[in-house]
């Protein structure tokens, strides 16, 4: 690199040989390192994405290939649709698609929802209690809140709401809440709140600063937190296995008829429930760290 | 400074309730969907609400209480009486009533009598556009020395008489009530005997006898009938185990390889978000996929039997996930477990990486500290807040693992603890004894959380 | 002991020339000042120093050793960073004495020099406080102690006062420089305040584009710039420029500003010749000017524009050609806004500079 600059003056002094050596060593040193950091992730690359390609070229052949032993890999495994569609055409699973889209749906609004007043609290006032409300948040999440599920159960049956979508909906939402609060208040935090002194300055009314300077900068923060949420309901099969029986969501329908079920109708089935993830976290990748990464703080 | 003080005190003149108003939804929405559930669920464990009957010195609500008898108790019957029940009570399991008509009609005498008559003893022969009876006749007592039925002055077979009627009068029905069956019963408890009236609803007849057995109670009572239950389970120590053995199997694991991917994701390599977005990917995956993913791995004719066979490692394909090789279902949800869910210690890790300023590192490097020193030194104590965090929400996670356990062991030949709360309450139908499982997460979650916390506290002293 | 030779180093970043082919002397215990713009390379040149990013070409010794591609550890200095880095996870003590322990100094050595370093920087009462419940400026003295608790023979300093406020700056900048005085210590300090250099180094090197403009003690770089750069960088206000043509008249050069005509000293007067006819630039400090409240011969007529009370002096703003320049008057200097004032020009005072290469001409 240093060929490439002209030099002023003609007469170059290097460094004395011995140390001219060292940092020879060094930068190989450096090299095999670099390789090597490659090789390690590669290697962690293959780990996560291995599993992944074996179960969909699973989901995408015949259900005869499905069966085959021993199994090959691409190019070995037809391409098709048909265990595809044989899972999709099986009982139940529409309408346990259309039953975990309108969980997620109403479980991703009500959390948004109650979840952004608070978020904006917590980051735009100090108020007494905001420690401590922000702490119990921090502590409901780090709880296992699906056995809460056995409880709600007994609760929705007294209440008639038993193996209703809406009801774990409501269940989802508590699940989803306490990370959405968190998310959503320090994506408000990273505004600052000059902008919407500014705002205010220049002729806003405080809701107007709000509606014109701050949506449009936390609107893609939020919607990666619903997002997640999305995916975390559509994901979910323990307390979608309890609160529903008739009105099973997707997790919950393969999982009650596991047993029973034939291996095309089960990898089609797993690969199915992963499409999601596959597409939300490619979007939100940038903010998985700053739902994660605050939580230390 | 000043300022600050300044601004609080300006505060605490005129109180701002907005922040207030804008939490308040989440607030209530926890309480209804988070505390109150949880007293809920360690209610359902340890609580009995129909432990005991309470048994009352006479066929009245407001009688005095004559002595309890615990849920399932034998029981003689004793006598048996009707008595008024508000018409909302009606309908409930095992009550046992009777229907009275309030009537009017002339006795063998011309005389007016008016009064209460069991259903059993009229004939209906007029209702309603309401379906209620408004007028019929006094039945005939088939092969009964006395012909003649008795009026009641009130619904009640000790009441006053208030007059007499032949079989077949002609009777206008004016009103009716419905009467629940009390019972004198006298039972044993813990060698004593008691005795007293209870309501039909709580006693269970067996058929024509005058024997039964206290079927429900109507007083709650603590109870470590559940959690016995629970105990005495045969998947109950092979659950606690497991889970445990889990544990300990899967966190060190998932945080060596979580720390070894945000290291490689700090060395910003090319195709750095490539490998970011690779490595969070099982983030987003259902834990039910990622068993049926592993098990087609696992599986008789799965990938790793398929791979061994063509390179020829093995002739007839291996029986992993089987009863007799218990510690394979293990070694596969603990791979299953570990793709899944290194990816968020991960993300854990990198943020608290990401904090540490590169010049406090060059201050380290400068100052001496070689690559390990300053891994040891430097940047594991700075990153132990975000590990801390990460190690509590892994234990806690880990405590949840279910549909994996199910995917690769069919739930049975290998089972966790929030499987059994499943199965108990799916499968035997038995929420209390699934809220105890419950009850149990709950506590090994928070004991868990706890000792690390205190661990880690521990370690600072020490080091001060 | 430590004296530190660059040696025509030279480092880049993709196309990026950060330090060009740089060579510097500091003698054992000086203060130099490494003083620029900000991506002068200024910076760079320090870190190369320091080992944190090696140099493309070219070498670096520290007491004569050739310390070149050494990493840090082995190069004998200590530093203190711009945002300070101090460990956030360890209590001021350990902080100071993380160096030595890494060193594996002596446990009873270690405690006696972060006590000394500790009450050298008034800090002996906080040294079992954690940094984050401290201010910026005791996080600046918990700095400078870790670095002079090290005893190394050189001390780099990457912008130290940047952080603090104005007042608290200055009150730092006369105790680090009593510091430095009693310890023994060759200091590299990099800086783009040019109120801190001067007052602050022995020497000052004042860098632009990765390259060394001017090397010399701080009153020699503020009176005889070596380029127009140097002077317009130091000095505030900053040197005064204005066009001038030279113009020869029976053998003795004279050099005008549209009418009037300016008498270089006689030393000048050899180099300027070679100027004949062709346009120059002069420079002259706002200080340096005298002002007249009526006409005399060798004073030129110029229109105040603005006048600035700061107290000490006046400053006048005033338009000379296309040019303007600044004059620093007597606070008693009657003048208000648009009135005329006459300025005379001591020639000694005066700096030519050659328009093209932007040198300010020196007799040989």
């Amino acid at each position: 690199m240093s060929t490439t600059i002209s030099p002023k003056n003609a007469v170059q002094v290097e460094a004395s040989a011995e140390v001219k050596a060292v940092h020879q060593q060094m930068l190989r040193q450096q090299r095999l390192n670099r390789a090597a950091t490659y090789a390690v992730a590669i290697l962690l690359v293959l780990w996560i994405l291995v599993p992944i390609y074996l179960i969909a070229s699973m989901a995408f052949t015949t259900p005869a290939a499905v069966r085959a032993y021993p199994k090959g890999v691409l190019p070995f495994i037809p391409f098709s649709f048909e265990t595809m569609n044989f899972f999709l055409q099986s009982e139940g699973i529409i309408p346990g698609v259309i039953n975990s889209i309108i969980v997620a749906i109403i479980t991703l609004v009500l959390s948004t929802l109650i979840a952004a007043p608070a978020g904006y609290a917590t980051s735009r006032f100090l108020f007494p209690g905001r420690d401590f409300y922000r702490l119990s948040v921090l502590a409901v999440r780090a709880f296992p809140i699906v056995v809460l599920s056995i409880p709600l159960a007994v609760v929705f049956i007294n209440l008639g709401m038993y193996d209703s979508v809406y009801s774990l909906a409501l269940m989802h939402t508590a699940l989803a809440l306490p990370t959405t609060i968190l998310v959503i208040g320090s994506v408000f935090a990273s505004i600052p709140f000059e902008l919407e002194e500014a705002a205010q300055v220049f002729g806003c009314t405080p809701f107007e600063a709000f509606r014109h300077v701050v949506l449009p900068l936390v609107l893609p923060g939020i919607a990666a937190a619903a997002v997640f949420t999305f995916v975390m309901s559509w994901n979910e099969v323990f307390a979608a296995s309890i609160l529903t029986v008739q009105n099973r969501t997707l997790p919950a329908q393969v999982l009650a008829v596991l047993g029973q079920s034939s291996e095309p109708y089960q990898f089609a089935g797993a690969f199915f429930m992963m499409i999601p993830a596959l597409i939300f976290i490619f979007f939100i990748r940038r903010y998985l760290f700053n739902m994660w990464g605050q939580v230390s703080k | 400074m000043n300022e600050e003080k300044q601004s609080t005190q300006k505060k605490r003149k005129k109180i701002n309730w907005a922040p207030y108003w804008l939490i308040l939804p989440s607030l209530i929405y926890l309480a209804l969907f988070f505390i109150w559930p949880m007293f809920r669920g360690l209610g359902l464990a340890v609580y009995n609400d129909e432990a005991a009957l309470s048994l009352q010195t006479e066929p009245s609500r407001d009688a005095a209480t004559a002595g309890t008898l615990p849920q399932g108790t034998q029981v003689e019957i004793l006598d048996q009486q009707g008595n008024l029940i508000p018409p909302d009570e009606a309908g409930q399991a095992n009550v046992i009533t009777e229907v009275w008509y309030q009537i009017s009609a002339e006795d063998a005498d011309g005389n007016t009598v008016e009064g209460w008559v069991s259903e059993s003893r009229i004939r209906v022969r007029e209702e309603n556009e309401a379906g209620a009876p408004t007028a019929g006749s006094v039945r005939t007592r088939i092969g009964a020395g006395d012909t003649l039925t008795e009026v009641y002055s009130e619904p009640n077979e000790n009441a006053e008489v208030a007059g007499q009627l032949e079989a077949r009068a002609e009777v206008a029905i004016t009103d009716q009530s419905i009467l629940e069956i009390w019972y004198q019963v006298r039972g044993e408890d813990r060698n004593q005997t008691v005795e007293g009236w209870a309501q039909s609803r709580y006693i269970q007849v067996f058929g024509e006898t005058n024997t039964g057995r206290i079927d429900r109670g109507n007083t709650g009572q603590f109870t470590t009938e559940y959690l016995s239950k629970m105990v005495n389970d045969r998947f109950f120590w092979p659950a606690t185990i497991t889970t445990f053995l889990l544990m300990i199997l899967i966190i060190p694991v998932q945080f060596v390889l979580a720390i070894v991917m945000a290291l490689v994701i700090q060395a910003r390599l090319k195709g750095n978000s490539l490998f970011l977005y690779v490595f969070t990917i099982p983030l987003g995956i259902s834990e039910l996929a990622v068993g049926i993913l592993w098990f087609s791995i696992f599986t008789q004719s799965g990938f790793l039997n398929s791979f061994l066979q063509t390179t020829g490692l093995i002739n007839t394909p291996i029986t992993f996930l089987s009863a007799d090789t218990r510690y394979w279902i293990i070694i596969a949800i603990w791979l299953a477990e570990v793709w899944r869910a290194t990816s968020i210690v991960m993300v854990i890790v990198v943020s608290g990486l990401q904090a540490i300023s590169d010049e406090v590192l060059e201050a380290a490097e400068l100052f001496g500290a070689s690559l390990w020193q300053r891994v040891r030194h430097v940047i594991l104590p700075m990153l132990k807040p975000s590990l801390q965090v990460a190690l509590i929400l892994r234990t806690i996670l880990a405590l949840q693992v279910f549909a994996v356990v199910i995917a690769l062991s069919g739930g049975d030949v290998v089972t966790v603890l929030a499987n059994e709360t499943y199965r108990q309450y799916s499968e035997f139908r038995n929420a209390n004894v699934a809220a105890a499982y419950a009850g149990l997460i709950l506590l090994i979650s928070m004991g868990s959380a706890v000792i690390y916390l205190r661990m880690i506290r521990s370690q600072e002293e020490m080091a001060a | 002991m430590a004296e530190i030779k660059v040696e025509n180093a030279v480092k880049t970043f993709g196309d990026f020339v950060a330090v060009d082919n740089v060579s510097l002397t500091i003698h054992d215990q000086e203060f130099m000042v490494l003083l620029g713009p900000s991506g002068c390379g200024k910076t760079t040149l320090l870190r190369a120093i320091a080992g944190l990013g090696m140099v493309d070409s070219g070498r670096i010794s520290i007491g004569g050793r050739d310390v070149t591609y050494l990493p840090p550890r082995s190069r004998n200095i200590s530093m203190v960073f711009q945002s300070y880095a101090i460990f956030p996870h360890m209590k001021v003590y350990d902080n100071v004495a993380f160096g030595l322990r890494m060193r594996k100094v002596d446990k009873n050595d270690i405690d006696r020099r972060v006590r000394r370093a500790s009450e050298l920087l008034h800090i002996e009462n906080m040294l079992d406080r954690y940094p984050s419940k401290m201010s910026g400026g005791q996080r600046q003295r918990v700095a400078v102690a870790r670095a002079i608790a090290m005893q190394a023979g050189v001390l780099l300093m990457d912008e130290p006062l940047s952080n603090l406020d104005a007042l608290l700056r200055l009150e730092m900048r006369a105790e680090l420089k009593r510091l430095l005085a009693e310890i023994d210590v060759t200091t590299i300090y990099v800086t783009h305040d040019q109120i801190e250099a001067l007052s602050m180094g022995d020497r000052i090197a004042v860098m632009r584009n990765g390259i060394i403009q001017q090397c010399d003690h701080p009153t020699k770089v503020y009176d005889l710039p070596s380029n127009q750069f140097v002077g317009g960088f130091i000095g505030n206000p900053p040197m005064n420029f204005m066009q001038g043509q030279v113009q020869r008249h029976n053998g003795s050069v004279k050099v005008a500003i549209g009418d009037f005509a300016l008498e270089p000293a006689n030393l000048y007067q050899p180099i300027l010749r070679s100027y004949d006819g062709q346009p120059i630039v002069i420079g002259i400090r706002a200080e340096n000017m005298e002002t007249l409240n009526k006409p005399a011969d060798d004073a030129l007529k110029v229109q105040v524009q603005v006048v600035e009370p700061l107290g000490s002096q006046n400053l006048l703003t005033v338009k000379i050609g296309d040019d303007t320049v600044k004059v620093s008057t007597h606070p008693t200097f009657d003048v208000t806004p648009n009135s005329d004032v006459w300025l005379r020009f001591p020639a000694d005072k005066i700096r030519w500079i050659d328009r093209e290469k932007g040198q300010v001409l020196y007799p040989a």
